[in-house]
């Protein structure tokens, strides 16, 4: 079972690394806030299903899997308010280059 | 009801005096909160949510491989545009669950919402393409 | 098991600064509220890693819970100011 967990927790983790190198590569707001929503949907999943794994069956698993559900649910909720105030706000998306 | 699990859920104590508070709290929050609560979903939709999501979760995992390939490429092959989708939904929270999970979606992010017009932000070709054509009905 | 935790809690930390170059270098103030978003998704996961390190994940993950709902109140607020406000 910690095998699983671990073999998780690593999946986990290299989705956060690569949410983190593109949130300083990627040009401009729009395109980053993809890269932060790839953090919270996959990354977090992965990792806090490695710890419910690592701890069994208890009252403290239905709760992460509580905060899991809660994070599904309000991350989309403030990626888009922020999106929204920035395209409002008379920001343009970035195109690429025709060159 | 359903206030009362997560009562006994968060507390995770099973004396008398903690059951009973938490029975008089969630009845009373349940009970201010009854006037204006626009989601009163029917028993079909619930069954189709419960089939929707296995498939959403496919598409999370596909997405964001997919996504992470373009990050780690050493030259960055992006190409970040608008697009607008029209979506038949009546009912205003399958709206909101389709504005949600395209959000969360990996490459896409729902920018604007109208009544039933959404502007999304793709960061590709691959993406964009994703929500035009395995678009969703409840 | 706990040293590979504790290598997790290292990693975390670390991912927190590369956000928190985004959150100081930012051109628009967008991109500050975005890093500050991410900084509080890696800080949940943070509590809940630290509590399976010290055997308290009871208490860490109600911590971890009221972090997430006031984390939404506030960057909720901040967004509707910016939408206001529009950027400079």
């Amino acid at each position: 079972m910690d095998i699983l967990a671990i073999i998780f927790m690593i999946a986990g983790l290299f989705f956060l690394i690569v949410a983190a190198i593109g949130v300083v590569r990627l040009p401009d707001v729009f395109s980053r806030s993809h890269a932060v929503s790839l953090t919270d949907s996959l990354g977090a999943f992965l990792m806090l299903i490695g710890i419910a794994l690592h701890e069994g069956l208890d009252t403290n698993t239905l709760k992460i899997l509580v905060v899991l559900a809660l994070l599904y649910i309000l991350n989309p909720v403030i990626a888009h308010a922020t999106i929204r105030a920035a395209l409002r706000s008379g920001l343009k998306p970035w195109k690429k280059k025709t060159s | 009801m359903a206030l009362f699990g997560f009562w006994i859920l968060f507390s995770a104590s099973f004396e008398l005096i903690h059951l009973g508070l938490g029975l008089v709290f969630s009845f009373a929050v349940a009970w201010l909160n009854s006037g204006h609560s626009p989601f009163i979903p029917r028993f079909r939709l619930w069954l189709r949510i419960f089939l929707y999501f296995p498939w959403l979760f496919y598409e999370i995992i596909r997405s964001s491989l997919h996504l992470s390939k373009l990050i780690l490429h050493p030259e960055l092959p992006i190409d970040p545009h608008l697009i607008s989708v029209n979506s038949k939904l009546r009912h205003h929270a399958a709206v909101v669950l389709l504005g949600n999970s395209i959000t969360l979606t990996p490459g896409t992010i729902t920018a604007e919402v109208e009544r039933n017009n959404l502007i999304v932000h793709a960061i590709d070709k691959v993406s964009g393409g994703d929500v035009v054509s395995k678009h969703i009905d409840l | 098991m706990t040293t590979f935790l504790f290598f997790v809690l290292v990693l975390l930390v670390i991912l927190i600064g590369v956000y928190l170059y985004r959150v100081l270098q930012g051109p628009t103030i967008f991109d500050r509220v975005l890093g500050l978003n991410g900084i509080s998704t890696k800080a949940i996961i943070l509590l809940i890693v630290m509590g399976v390190y010290f055997d308290r994940v009871d208490m860490f993950i109600d911590i971890s819970t009221g972090y997430a709902l006031i984390n939404l109140v506030g960057a909720l607020a901040v967004a509707k100011y910016l939408e206001e406000k529009g950027h400079s």
